[in-house]
């Protein structure tokens, strides 16, 4: 009874009580479907098949199977393709973004290595002092 | 002897065992009893029954199964209810 173009029902799910074509057998349980349903595989028992038959090739495409299933009248809802949103920043990502657009990092270095001999000098100095003392 | 305010059935009695081994009574609001299959009136899985302040805060799709016919029929019913409709 199911076979390739085989207009079924599904019985089971949410996609209950829509129109599935079977595109491909799989083993003796599950089957592809397409049509009013999402392209995926079903088991033959969440299937109640019609004597509608479908002449389609084995894998037929989900436009070749509308515009079979349009010849018969059963209209297929295209679903609105989705969208990508952008994510929502973080309070933490933007704080490093804006830490990142300010970067002073070459005139830090040398500030860094003045810095250093001016704490040499320093111990020099107490060291000075203590000799001094 | 409990107050006069819980020995009426308005609230639900739950015997609790405490770490001493006393029992004590806790009373508990209602829930409204299990939602049926229309078809054969088995309890039906998926429909949370709740105060009506819980059931206004959940969203739709948490209330009852997102098939055909979620929420009136169990899942044989239902596949019995789309066979005969699709053999006429």
């Amino acid at each position: 009874m199911i076979e390739i173009g085989r207009i079924c029902y599904k019985i089971a799910g949410r996609e209950s009580g829509k129109v599935a074509v079977v595109v491909d057998k799989i083993n003796d349980n599950f089957v592809f479907v397409d049509g009013q349903v999402k392209r995926k595989r079903c088991n033959i028992d969440h299937l109640e098949p019609t004597d509608k038959l479908l002449k389609i090739k084995k894998n037929a495409s989900h436009d070749e199977v509308v515009s079979e299933l349009k010849k018969i009248s059963i209209e297929v809802k295209e679903a609105k393709p989705k969208l990508k949103k952008e994510k929502p920043q973080s309070i933490k990502e933007k704080s490093k973004e804006t830490k990142e657009i300010k970067p002073p990092e070459p005139t830090k270095k040398p500030l860094k290595e003045e810095k250093k001999p001016a704490k040499e000098e320093k111990k020099e100095s107490k060291n000075e002092s203590k000799s001094k003392k | 002897m409990p107050s006069p305010r819980r020995r009426s059935r308005s609230l639900r009695i739950v015997y609790k065992k405490l770490p001493g081994g006393r029992l004590t009574i806790h009373y508990h609001k209602k829930k409204p009893s299990k939602a049926q299959c229309a078809g054969c009136g088995r309890a039906l899985a998926g429909v949370p029954r709740e105060r009506p302040y819980k059931m206004r805060n959940l969203p739709k799709t948490m209330k009852r199964p997102e098939r055909m016919f979620g929420g009136i029929f169990c899942t044989v019913c239902s596949r019995r209810k789309l066979k005969d409709m699709v053999r006429k």
